[in-house]
């Protein structure tokens, strides 16, 4: 029976009064599953996926990390996300570093491996994101769409048991993304578990093995790709998706 | 103690004019007047780079000893070598102020028939001055500051006083710590005020 | 470009070497008479040179810290770092240099030696400025750069240290070689404490020749070719250790 990486419980996320991001959000994902969530703009999806590694405080609520709970006092958050990957919507690479070095960067220093073995790990790294050509480079002389492959390296670097992405592609001009995409197609090959944010529906059909409807802080609708695709079950994701084809029919 | 608050005030505030004359114009040579504006480059340098003690003896010992008609005055020095090293300052300010506000402004004057002078006059200057104000604030409370300088070529100010004060009344103590209360009080104020002034001039404005 | 500046800082050394040299020789008979005093007018370059360089880099040092406390360490050490830097900022630098000579020794009963006084207080009157400098830096770079950090495991000091810092450290300079210049031209001040600096010499000079206007002039030369050289030098290390797509931030 595969076991559960990442699981949230009833949890809560507001920035005021009226503006609940994460409406009593209960979630779980199993090893080597592939889950992409899409919805709204605004309606909470990032802040969600903040709070799963904690880059976000959730107000309510506790969030698993395997059999850890890292809502408690007193965990180790740095240890733990070490064992989380994230891929941030707008990249955020270390603008001082190399693109090896930013790989390299949180193997020396949070797995304190030795300087030899982390180069050639992160090495290792980018040669799967195939812009190991690239390695001493600074950020600012690489594309979007390399940056954010190097993104995807550094996040991938520790081997963490999970790899959450929100909207890899979306800061990303259009003829960049694909890069990125097939980047992700192959690491759903190599079985990573993944949660990703993005509406990139296409894709999503591809290798999602389960998509979610996130709207207005919840869960409105999971199911499997072809659900969505062919019979929504809310309305809500129904209204969503008929705008999205008609926007996808227009381009 | 007080009679020197006026001197300092007197000092701060006229160099802080004679720098704008001076300032405001030379950035404008700068920018625009390619060919002048090593010239200008120069004028910097020399009065950013030498400090403003050395300046004030050179001038009031050394220059006055051949044209005592302005120079023998260590009123008139001070103010006048402070206001040059304003002028300096100012330039570069408003230098970037001229950057900041963009060409737009300067090519639209022109376009409509306004000479170089002309369109700086009455286009660039006032927004260069709106935009400019935070840097005017800090450098008046720097000529403040500085104008404690004055002391050494024997000026009645605050300085001057405050070293009066302690030998007549043997207290090291309360004569400095009032001076540096005094001085803080001249700076801090108008400072702020000139800030927030000139934050709500420029959104006004949309600068 | 780092070409153009390594010729200017030589011509400027050699023009240098070329006016000393004249001088030695007599060439500007009116400038010779100061060759008896070059030994004195070194020992006083040296003591500018170094409560220069103490301050700047004390500044540094001290203004790095403050700027990390202020960020970091709550309200309490925020507000006493505000006060700091307000009377640091808002009084002559003169003034600073009594207080530590007579005010805190008659408080505390202590005794500061007028060399100890003249490097203390550069140095905490730089860190004042320096700490605005490396916090608008710091936030520049802030808020993305922690997160990053973050999301890959490292603890808030570490992604200080091996994220922040370095990038902070590098837009900073240009308004760092700014507050080079100031400090240097304050460290005249020192003579107010009987510190024999640069122009304190130039006065003992002037004292003893009555050459005025020559002997102020060639001072002001010293300092101007010291403060212009140690510029370029600064613009030159910029220009080296910049890191494509970070720039400065006015």
């Amino acid at each position: 029976m595969t076991s559960t990486v990442m699981e949230s419980r009833h949890l809560w996320k507001a920035y005021e009064a009226h503006l609940v991001a994460v409406k009593d959000v209960s979630f779980r994902i199993r090893e080597g599953e592939i889950k992409l969530i899409f919805g709204p703009s605004g309606s909470g999806k990032s802040t969600f996926l903040r709070c799963l590694a904690m880059l976000t405080t959730p107000d309510k609520g506790d969030v698993f990390l395997r059999d850890v709970c890292l809502t408690k006092p007193g965990v180790d958050l740095n240890r733990a996300r070490a064992r989380i990957g994230f891929v941030f919507q707008h990249i955020w690479l270390f603008r001082h570093l190399t693109a090896l070095d930013n790989v390299e960067l949180a193997l020396r220093r949070v797995l304190k491996l030795p300087k030899t073995e982390a180069k050639e790990r992160a090495l290792q790294a980018l040669r799967e994101v195939k812009v190991e050509e690239w390695a001493h480079h600074y950020p600012a002389q690489l594309s979007g769409g390399q940056q954010q492959r190097v993104g995807i390296a550094r996040a991938l670097a520790r081997n963490p048991d999970i790899i959450l992405l929100d909207e890899p592609t979306s800061a990303l001009d259009p003829e960049l993304t694909g890069e990125v995409i097939d980047t992700l197609r192959d690491l759903a090959k190599k079985g990573t578990t993944m949660l990703i944010v993005s509406h990139e529906m296409p894709f999503a059909r591809e290798i999602a093995d389960e998509m979610i409807f996130y709207d207005e802080g919840a869960i409105v609708e999971t199911g499997p790709p072809e659900q969505f695709f062919t019979n929504p079950q809310s309305e809500r994701a129904q209204k969503f998706m008929i705008r999205l084809i008609k926007k996808t029919k227009r381009e | 103690m007080l009679g020197g608050v006026s001197t300092t005030l007197a000092i701060s505030l006229l160099s802080l004019l004679l720098g704008l004359a001076i300032g405001l114009p030379l950035a404008f040579i700068r920018a625009y007047q390619r060919s002048s504006s090593f010239l200008v480059e120069g004028f910097e340098k020399i009065f950013r780079g030498i400090p403003e003690i050395v300046l004030m003896l050179l001038f009031y010992w050394g220059i006055g000893l051949y044209f005592p008609f302005p120079f023998k005055s260590a009123f008139f020095t001070a103010t006048f070598v402070l206001g040059l090293r304003s002028a300096a300052n100012q330039s570069q300010i408003f230098r970037g102020a001229i950057r900041g506000i963009g060409e737009e402004q300067m090519v639209a004057a022109r376009s409509l028939g306004f000479s170089k002078l002309r369109s700086v006059v009455h286009v660039m200057a006032p927004q260069v001055f709106i935009f400019a104000t935070p840097g005017l604030g800090s450098e008046y409370a720097l000529l403040v500051k500085d104008s404690a300088y004055a002391f050494v070529i024997g000026v009645l100010e605050i300085m001057y006083n405050t070293n009066v004060i302690r030998k007549a009344t043997m207290d090291p103590v309360t004569p400095y710590l009032v001076a540096a209360f005094l001085y803080i009080l001249l700076t801090f104020p108008i400072a702020t005020w000139l800030d927030t002034w000139g934050s709500r001039k420029k959104k006004k404005l949309g600068l | 470009m780092s070409r153009k500046l390594s010729v200017a800082i030589v011509a400027l050394l050699i023009s240098l070497m070329l006016l000393l040299l004249a001088v030695y020789y007599g060439k500007f008979s009116m400038f010779g008479y100061i060759v008896k005093y070059l030994p004195l007018v070194l020992d006083g370059l040296i003591l500018t040179i170094e409560v220069t360089l103490f301050g700047i880099f004390g500044g540094l040092a001290l203004g790095t810290l403050l700027a990390i406390g202020d960020m970091y360490g709550g309200k309490a050490i925020s507000t006493a770092i505000r006060l700091y830097v307000e009377f640091f900022r808002g009084s002559p630098i003169i003034i600073q240099l009594f207080i530590f000579l007579y005010v805190i020794p008659t408080l505390f009963h202590i005794l500061i030696e007028p060399l100890t006084v003249g490097f203390a207080v550069f140095a905490l009157n730089s860190a004042a400025y320096q700490k605005g400098y490396v916090k608008g830096a710091m936030e520049a770079v802030f808020e993305d750069q922690m997160t990053a950090g973050l999301s890959v495991g490292m603890s808030k000091p570490q992604i200080i240290l091996y994220v922040i810092l370095p990038q902070a450290l590098r837009i900073v300079i240009p308004a760092w070689s700014n507050e080079f210049c100031s400090l240097t031209k304050s460290t005249a001040a020192v003579l107010v404490i009987g510190l024999r600096d640069l122009t304190a010499v130039g006065m003992t000079i002037v004292g003893q020749t009555w050459r005025i206007l020559e002997t102020y002039v060639f001072i002001a030369v010293l300092y101007f070719v010291w403060i212009t050289a140690v510029t370029k030098i600064a613009d030159v290390v910029y220009e080296r250790k910049k890191i494509p797509g970070i720039e400065i931030s006015v």
